[in-house]
């Protein structure tokens, strides 16, 4: 696909968000007779983004490993294992009042905990040539036994009591400008920083020479191989990173509510599930899959500007749009193009 | 020349069959030593929380097998895993995957019970009415559960769509919309929990050999019935042939004018029948109202599990069916008598599952440890 291509669907992709976001707003309003800049308003911008950022930090992990050849359909289980650790970690260096510090630290040792465990399901997948779909439906599974098990170890109940969440940034004197000001200079953290992975991503996959290596481990596993590169190496790094990703993003996911919820499906809820969704929705395209989150993000928290209006819709209904969202596009999208070589182990002449 | 034509195709014929045989074999051992493995690291997991094993393992088998109360309560499971696990095994041996077994269940066990509630008023009330009842309800399941399916595998055959995701957002979207469904217009004014209104007292299986009132004969044999009909289908029908080979030699079975992709929105729509089969015993033998469906167990995500151990065979599926039956009947003994968090059992499943994707792994500490090496 060339870059013009590239570009137009991405395009598309975004004008495609903003017709279903501005479309249901505008149903919305004639049907309710609400104006729309009562429904979309910053405090909405502000909560998508804080809910797409973890379905777009899963869905970067998970488009390198899919890009190198390897589906990791755990995304889902690492998040759930990303989120739970974070809990575990906030509780045990703070209790229920943990300090920002805390937060932090909580983060990046939930992120070491999941690149470890995703370690070892790499090696299944890689060395062991396990069933890619399978044993990613396993990491889910075990996700949705174990979380729960560590939450009632710990707090003697599937959820956790309130610990903490991270604390927005905000910028004295900027952050009193109009829609811009709230937006950018009085958000948190882990947006900012999912802004620029989203970034550094793009650059990486498309600019330089360690992408392009992920890209032929996908493509054109043999010419890589005749090239000198240990394909399978570069499938690891993926695979770990795709791990370390989700399990950041089950963190963050964690980091903004403030509480572990074990109940049900866990607090996940299928975003991992939609992180997939959302990187073959962007094509590939860190960028393009970041967008989808955002479209994503903001279905999910439509529901609270309708409860704000006061238009009368059961949550309970207003909380599938995602998901049907995701049977829209993939039946909208559904052949994008997949690396070719993607599930199968790649197997070294020497 | 034709005497050694004639001499070689036997022996090839008896080597496939070894070949065949040995695989068979293979697969069994793995899937016993994927669930022993998978238990032993459950239970260095509750000596690790700092429980008792040893105690933990005999309230799962007491709990599982110890008494006719506990035999009843798993056999009651197993029937649930044994259906569920076969609709899994239908659409993964077709090659299709279709992950939304617990959305259909929940549809098809909706269905029955709306659609016995909602007749019941105009029949009588004696028991060939309730014979009655009961077949239309679990037709209603059979039907409902079918085209849940029916649709993510009309979006993979024409449009694309990867059924695994769809399949997993048509769960969430069953167990939402059910869950609308049972809060408003279908639930009981009578009762503030909430549920729809009960079955009516005719609508009940007979309780012949056991006591247990949410276990009966009839749905037993049904369900080994089933296991038994859908193995002929499988195996000895062109049309469960077709399935078969468009899932795992699709250019052949298209050169033999099978139509792929027909063919997948069929293999979905009785993988489906199946589930909504397996919600309609629910509904009717179990609970006879319809809840939450947060709360109806996961039996559908389990079945991927059962499907697999019995390497996707409908046959194969019954003891696995039945081992999973013990482990949820042990847990809930586990619930009641003892301090470990139950979901210790659902993490052991998804281990389980984790073991048996990797056949490899064994198959190298087999060739390691010298048991069994000469096999690659």
């Amino acid at each position: 696909m060339s870059v013009a291509d590239r570009r137009l669907r991405l395009g598309g992709l975004v004008a495609v968000a903003a017709v279903v976001v501005i479309g249901l707003g505008a149903v919305a309003s004639t049907q309710f007779d609400i104006a729309l800049e009562r429904l979309i308003t910053v405090g909405f911008v502000n909560r998508s983004l804080e809910m797409a950022t973890p379905i777009a930090l899963a869905a970067i992990g998970g488009l390198y490993a899919e890009k190198s050849g390897v589906f990791n359909i755990g995304l889902e289980g690492f998040m759930i294992v990303g989120a739970i650790a974070a809990a575990g970690l906030l509780y045990g260096l703070g209790g229920t009042s943990p300090t920002q510090a805390h937060v932090w630290l909580a983060i990046a040792g939930s992120m070491a905990i999941t690149a470890c465990l995703t370690v070892a399901f790499a090696a299944l997948l890689i060395r062991y040539k396990a069933d890619q779909i399978v044993a990613g439906l396993a990491v889910w599974f075990i996700g949705l036994g174990f979380a729960p098990f560590v939450a009632a170890m710990i707090w003697d109940s599937r959820s956790s009591p309130g610990l903490a969440s991270v604390d927005d940034v905000a910028v004295p004197g900027l952050r009193e400008l109009p829609v811009v000001g709230s937006i950018v200079f009085d958000q948190s953290p882990l947006v900012l920083l999912t802004v620029v992975v989203v970034a550094v991503a793009w650059v990486v996959l498309y600019r330089t020479r360690y992408g392009y290596w992920i890209q032929a481990a996908g493509e054109n596993p043999e010419a890589l191989d005749t090239a000198g590169i240990d394909v399978d190496r570069v499938r690891y790094a993926t695979v770990i990173f795709s791990g370390a990703m989700a399990g950041l993003g089950g963190a963050v996911l964690l980091a903004h509510a403030g509480n572990f919820v074990g109940t049900g499906d866990t607090m996940t809820d299928g975003r991992g599930w939609i992180a997939i969704v959302a990187y073959l929705f962007g094509n590939y395209n860190p960028v393009g899959a970041a967008a989808a989150a955002l479209l994503f993000g903001a279905l999910d928290m439509l529901n609270v500007q309708f409860q704000t209006v006061g238009i009368e819709v059961s949550s309970r209904l207003v909380n599938l749009l995602p998901y049907v969202a995701v049977l829209v596009v993939l039946s909208a999208w559904g052949k994008t193009r997949m690396p070719s070589s993607v599930g199968e182990p790649y197997e070294s002449e020497d | 020349m034709s005497d050694a034509r004639s001499g070689l195709r036997p022996a090839i014929d008896r080597l496939a069959d070894r070949a065949l045989e040995a695989t068979m074999v293979e697969r069994i051992a793995i899937a016993l030593v994927s669930t022993l493995l998978a238990l032993c690291i459950g239970l260095v997991i509750v000596a690790a929380a700092g429980y008792d094993p040893v105690r933990f393992a005999n309230q799962l088998l007491v709990g599982s097998f110890g008494g006719e109360r506990a035999i009843s309560r798993t056999l009651r499971y197993s029937t649930l895993f044994v259906l569920t696990g076969v609709a899994v095994a239908v659409a993964f041996r077709a090659g299709v995957f279709n992950i939304g077994v617990q959305g259909q269940f929940v549809v098809g066990g909706f269905a029955t019970v709306v659609s016995i509630v909602g007749l019941a008023p105009y029949l009588p009330a004696g028991t060939a009415a309730g014979w009655l009842l009961i077949v239309v309800g679990t037709l209603a399941g059979v039907v409902a559960g079918g085209l849940y399916a029916a649709l993510p595998g009309a979006l993979k055959a024409y449009r694309g769509a990867n059924e695994i995701i769809t399949t997993i957002m048509l769960n969430f979207i069953a167990t939402g919309f059910v869950g609308w469904l049972v809060a408003g217009r279908f639930s009981d004014p009578e009762v503030t929990a909430m549920r729809t209104r009960r079955l009516p007292d005719n609508v009940e299986l007979p309780s012949v050999i056991f006591s247990d009132p949410n276990l009966s004969i009839v749905g037993l044999v049904a369900t080994l019935a089933v296991v038994a009909a859908v193995a002929l289908l499988m195996s000895r029908t062109s049309f469960g042939y077709d399935m078969v080979t468009s899932g795992h030699q699709g250019a052949a079975a298209t050169y033999s004018g099978v139509d792929a992709k027909r063919m997948i929105v069929s293999t979905m729509t009785v993988s489906g029948m199946v589930a909504g089969l397996a919600g309609a015993v629910f509904a009717i033998m179990i609970q006879g109202y319809y809840t939450d469906p947060t709360g109806v167990g996961n039996y559908g995500f389990d079945a991927i599990a059962v499907s697999l151990l019995a390497a996707n065979n409908p046959l194969g599926v019954v003891p696995a069916g039945l081992l999973f039956g013990g482990l949820e009947s042990g847990g809930s003994n586990i619930q009641i008598n003892s301090d470990v968090p139950v979901q210790l059992i659902d993490g052991v499943v998804g281990l389980v599952v984790l073991f048996v994707a990797a056949p490899e792994l064994f198959r190298m500490a087999a060739a390691r440890t010298g048991l069994g090496g000469d096999r690659r």
